[in-house]
């Protein structure tokens, strides 16, 4: 029994770990895009909308972004496809 | 028609319509937060779960035999029965397995629980093992490592980890105009939400083509433990989806609307949570129930807002729920064997499926006096999980 717990322990560790890099690595980059396409904006009186459109150097950071958390979607459809052969189980 | 085949063809029926109460009992895992936040509107957020979980049913590669195999000893190491269970013996059990699970299912759905599915397979399984083969019939090192441990684990892990996203997420977005993050953030929850309902339809369309391969072998029709027959697949890809596609609104209303007072920003670092978390588990030797996972990322999603509003009291039910699946389902299940293999015979699995229909006909009726749909599901929490207006068809639906 004692075993099954300590294998238990070391496997969710691990969860842990992957879960916090990439379940909560994501969102901070997409975050990340979210704020470079507001960024050198003008906020209307009421902070919920923009006056002005994104600047270039905002499309182009937060594209980058995006396109690295499309990517990271992309690669979880690979994980659940080919995850076994993959990874071995 | 001779009597087992009659019984297989019961057993079969029984699975895929476990299989559906598992499509819609679920569809809240993916959808609730696209669904409370307005990223989705409620019809085209199941349609979208339907299909990626249909899609996903066809995506699974693995032989699902070795499921069941590890908490109940009816099988052999290769996932073939054990030769003294042929026939009736492990039809009964697997049925009356089946039933336990279905059932609990429907009460919490009704009740507006999230509840793990395959904790209610399991628990129907475990129970009626018990009855037909007593104490030995169950791998209690199975039923810690693949049940217990990851139920306690899985909403600590995604809530941890949904917690730290969303805190994140608002550090890095404070200064960015509110309107534009909702809707920024309502894509990044539309994309990881359909990765959750991709890996659902994999992982546990999966579960019920591993049953009714097994109920196959025990009669004798099929016997390679390697493969699944293809007409199995269709059906459980179709039953799990169709399931999915009605959507059970009540337990969608509870994880989106009851337990946290959710924004497109925490749904999106909910959903990236669930999804990183079930499949990062299924690849490092623990595999965690979806349901649980789906409600400890909501969960963590509240309490990593600073001011956020989490409903603890809808928490504790739901962790009741939790403690109950097993004892409760494996009751019924134990008692549906009881009464199955004391009628005997085909006679007595009738019986069983005749009592299961009409509990399930109570049940949806009872549901209709607090209809929840597309159209009031996303009324405002006040307390408890009936909204205070009626569906109407008319209507249009709030949050659209």
């Amino acid at each position: 029994m004692g075993e099954i717990f300590l294998k238990s322990f070391e496997a969710l560790w691990q969860v842990l770990v992957a879960g916090i890099v990439l379940g909560a690595g994501l969102p901070a980059l997409f975050a990340l895009g979210i704020r470079v396409l507001g960024s050198g904006r003008t906020l209307a009186a009421d902070g919920a909308s923009y006056t002005t459109p994104p600047t270039g150097a905002g499309r182009v950071g937060s594209t980058v972004l995006f396109a690295v958390c499309g990517a990271a979607v992309l690669f979880g459809i690979v994980v659940i496809v080919f995850g076994s052969q993959i990874f071995g189980k | 028609m001779n009597e087992a085949l009659l019984i297989l063809a019961i057993v079969v029926i029984t699975a895929l319509a476990f299989d559906f109460t598992n499509g819609f009992h679920d569809t809240a895992n993916a959808m609730a937060t696209s669904i409370a936040t307005g990223a989705l509107k409620p019809k085209t957020a199941v349609v979208l779960a339907a299909v990626l979980n249909l899609v996903g049913a066809f995506l699974s590669i693995q032989v699902a035999l070795t499921v069941s195999n590890k908490i109940i000893s009816i099988q052999g190491s290769n996932g073939a029965p054990i030769p003294a269970l042929m026939g009736v013996p492990i039809l009964t059990i697997v049925f009356a397995g089946l039933v336990g699970g279905i059932l609990w299912n429907l009460v919490t759905w009704l009740l507006g629980l999230p509840s793990s599915s395959s904790h209610a397979l399991f628990g129907g399984l475990i129970g009626s093992a018990i009855a037909a083969l007593g104490l030995g019939g169950v791998k209690w090192d199975g039923v810690v490592s693949s049940v217990v441990i990851p139920a306690v684990a899985s909403p600590v892990v995604a809530g941890l980890v949904a917690a730290v996203g969303t805190w994140i997420v608002f550090k890095i977005t404070a200064r960015v105009a509110v309107g534009s993050r909702e809707k920024g953030f309502r894509w990044g929850q539309i994309g990881s939400a359909s990765l959750v309902a991709l890996a659902h339809g994999t992982n546990d369309a999966q579960k019920t083509m591993g049953v009714i391969t097994l109920a196959l072998i025990a009669y004798g029709s099929w016997t390679d433990v390697h493969s699944i027959p293809l007409w199995v697949k269709v059906a459980c890809a179709l039953a799990i989806a169709s399931g999915t596609y009605i959507g059970g609104w009540r337990v969608i209303r509870t994880l989106g609307k009851g337990l946290v007072e959710i924004s497109s920003p925490q749904g999106m670092a909910a959903e990236f949570s669930s999804a990183a978390v079930i499949l990062s588990s299924s690849h490092l030797g623990m595999a965690l129930s979806t349901t649980h996972v789906a409600t400890g990322s909501i969960l963590g999603s509240g309490v990593g807002r600073p001011g956020a509003q989490v409903r603890w009291g809808v928490a504790g039910r739901m962790v009741i729920g939790w403690l109950l699946t097993l004892p409760a389902a494996a009751l019924v299940g134990a008692l549906c064997w009881a009464v199955a293999h004391g009628v005997g015979g085909g006679f007595g699995i009738v019986l069983v499926f005749a009592v299961l229909v009409a509990a399930a006909a109570l049940m949806f009726r009872h549901s209709r006096k607090t209809k929840i749909d597309p159209s009031n599901v996303n009324e405002e929490w006040s307390g408890r999980l009936a909204p205070s207006t009626a569906p109407s068809e008319t209507k249009t639906p709030v949050g659209v």
